[in-house]
């Protein structure tokens, strides 16, 4: 039980960050980009390059990661998104899935299909009590946790992170009262992009880094965001949690094969229960 | 002296019809100048082509002595001449002392660079700019709410946080179209008390759009009357209203 719990905290652990970033984007420009994925995938190809064939350290690997994904996104949204702006959330929808597809496939050029796995020294699990925990799950989920809280904090308690609210809340009344919307935005979707970077180094520790990342954690990311109630980053992290739960309780109780169908049946079961999401507010379409 | 705000010649037509059609006025620094007429007559029109939200077919438009006449609203904004909506429009999400904090002007830590490489100097702003934002909120009366999100307000104190707002951005010209529109009858008192004396205290000159006849006379130094789209009268209170013109268009819509 405890066991299941820790499990489900490690891979909520990895799916966090880039749910988080998910949301931001969508509260920012209100559409789903499913391209998250493969800035993950990105970000640990990114973490890879700086920690193996250049040797640096785990977390300096992470850090480049983050820089990497933060200019990559940023990057996608200018040469991409922007020319779309106030394009309807379908086409954007499409858009980004195209991109997904662009991104995993740059990867498999540059990097073939080979499994990769970052360089990291073998240590035990410590036990306590009948349960197994490795130092590797300790240092994801705490990674985890405090880059969302810095999230939340930059958000809630800095000048830049409240004229992000005030064009999430109304980009053209943001406008009208003088703020410089466009920086806004490029800054928010840097804190995305580096959290994107974030989920594919946690990734990267967690499972073998190669091409295929892509999907199998996109479908992860966008129901935890959704599950959490698009546009509140803590719900994304709670959503983050019980999409872990219930991944992990299909692989104990049904069969691992089914895991991946999780994602869409907990997404179902939210939207019937719970419209809005887990902590999400009620959105009035104006 | 330069006047604060000076209209020669203003036009706008929409599809052929003419809804401001060759209006002149000006406005002095520390005047109170009311502007009513019957609906229609394209007050809020004038009031879009003043504030920038609309630009002129014809005529100039001079701020403080500055040609403004194809200006976007920020710009106006700079030059200092800011105005509130008829329906108070605010980040609903935001808490009251945050709606007045974003009106702040350069604030070092919205910008990038500011954000990422000055974190003194934004600290520094950001405690000023907060410190200026809860003085604006205890001057409009709204200290009391201002952790609470902009969209709990009442249509009322929407109004007064309208008003905070123009101060944070530091205006000297104030444009309010219908303030005491769809206001309780003591927050209308309030709102009054408050205009007189941001006008006699901190020198501000407003220009107000209002159907309230009490409310103009009571605080309108001078009134300009407009009907179709025309100045029909212009003076002071007691003047207009004897202006046989002015009756006359009144009373021809009441008929």
């Amino acid at each position: 039980m405890i066991q299941m719990i820790i499990n489900t905290l490690a891979s909520a652990a990895i799916v966090a960050p880039a749910a988080v970033a998910f949301t931001l984007v969508f509260t920012l420009f209100r559409y789903a980009n499913f391209a998250v994925g493969g800035f993950v995938t990105v970000g640990a190809f990114a973490a890879w390059t700086i920690n193996v064939p250049l040797g640096c350290p785990l977390w300096v690997a992470g850090l480049g990661a983050m820089v990497v994904c933060a200019s990559a996104f940023a990057l996608s949204d200018r040469l991409v998104f922007r020319a779309l702006r106030g394009r309807s959330g379908g086409t954007l929808l499409l858009v980004s899935i195209a991109l997904s597809f662009v991104l995993e496939n740059i990867m498999r050029f540059i990097y073939g299909a080979q499994m990769k796995g970052f360089d990291l020294p073998l240590t035990g699990p410590i036990t306590i009590w009948d349960v197994r925990i490795t130092r590797e799950t300790v240092a994801v989920v705490s990674v985890s946790l405090l880059a969302i809280l810095v999230v939340g904090a930059i958000l809630i308690l800095t000048p830049i992170g409240r004229a992000l609210r005030a064009v999430a809340d109304n980009p053209s009344l943001a406008s009208v009262r003088g703020l410089p919307v466009p920086s806004v935005e490029v800054f928010g979707i840097a804190v995305a992009g580096a959290m994107l970077g974030l989920s594919g180094t946690l990734v990267g520790v967690d499972l073998s880094i190669d091409p295929n990342l892509n999907w199998a954690v996109t479908i992860p990311i966008i129901a935890a965001a959704i599950v959490g109630g698009l546009g509140s980053p803590i719900g994304a992290a709670a959503g983050a949690i019980l999409i872990g739960a219930a991944e992990e309780l299909t692989v104990a109780f049904l069969a691992p094969t089914y895991k991946g169908a999780v994602g869409f049946a907990v997404i179902a079961l939210v939207l019937i229960l719970r419209p809005q999401g887990l902590l999400g507010d009620k959105v009035d379409r104006k | 002296m330069t006047p604060r705000l000076m209209a020669d010649g203003l036009t706008k037509r929409f599809s052929g019809t003419t809804v401001v059609d060759n209006v002149s006025f000006y406005v002095d620094p520390g005047q109170i100048v009311g502007l009513t007429g019957p609906n229609g007559a394209g007050k809020t029109t004038l009031f879009n082509l003043l504030s920038g939200v609309l630009k002129p077919d014809a005529g100039t438009l001079t701020v403080n002595g500055v040609d403004a006449t194809n200006l976007p609203p920020y710009r106006l904004a700079r030059l200092g001449l800011v105005r509130t909506f008829q329906l108070a429009r605010e980040l609903d999400r935001l808490s009251v002392l945050e709606n007045v904090q974003l009106a702040a002007r350069n604030n070092v830590g919205e910008s990038l660079t500011g954000a990422l490489f000055r974190p003194a100097a934004t600290r520094q702003a950001e405690q000023a700019i907060t410190q200026r934002a809860r003085e604006v909120l205890s001057l409009v009366s709204l200290s009391a709410h201002e952790s609470k999100p902009a969209a709990a307000l009442s249509g009322g104190q929407k109004k007064l946080l309208e008003l905070a707002r123009c101060l944070m951005a530091e205006a000297d010209i104030i444009l309010l179209d219908e303030i005491a529109a769809g206001v309780a009858p003591h927050l209308v008192e309030e709102i009054a008390v408050l205009i007189r004396r941001l006008n006699r205290e901190h020198g501000k000159t407003f220009v107000i759009i209002e159907h309230n006849i009490g409310f103009i006379r009571n605080l309108a130094s001078r009134v300009v009357v407009m009907a179709s789209g025309k100045v029909l009268a212009e003076g002071s209170f007691d003047h207009v209203a004897a202006d046989p013109a002015v009756v006359a268009s009144y009373l021809g819509q009441a008929a």
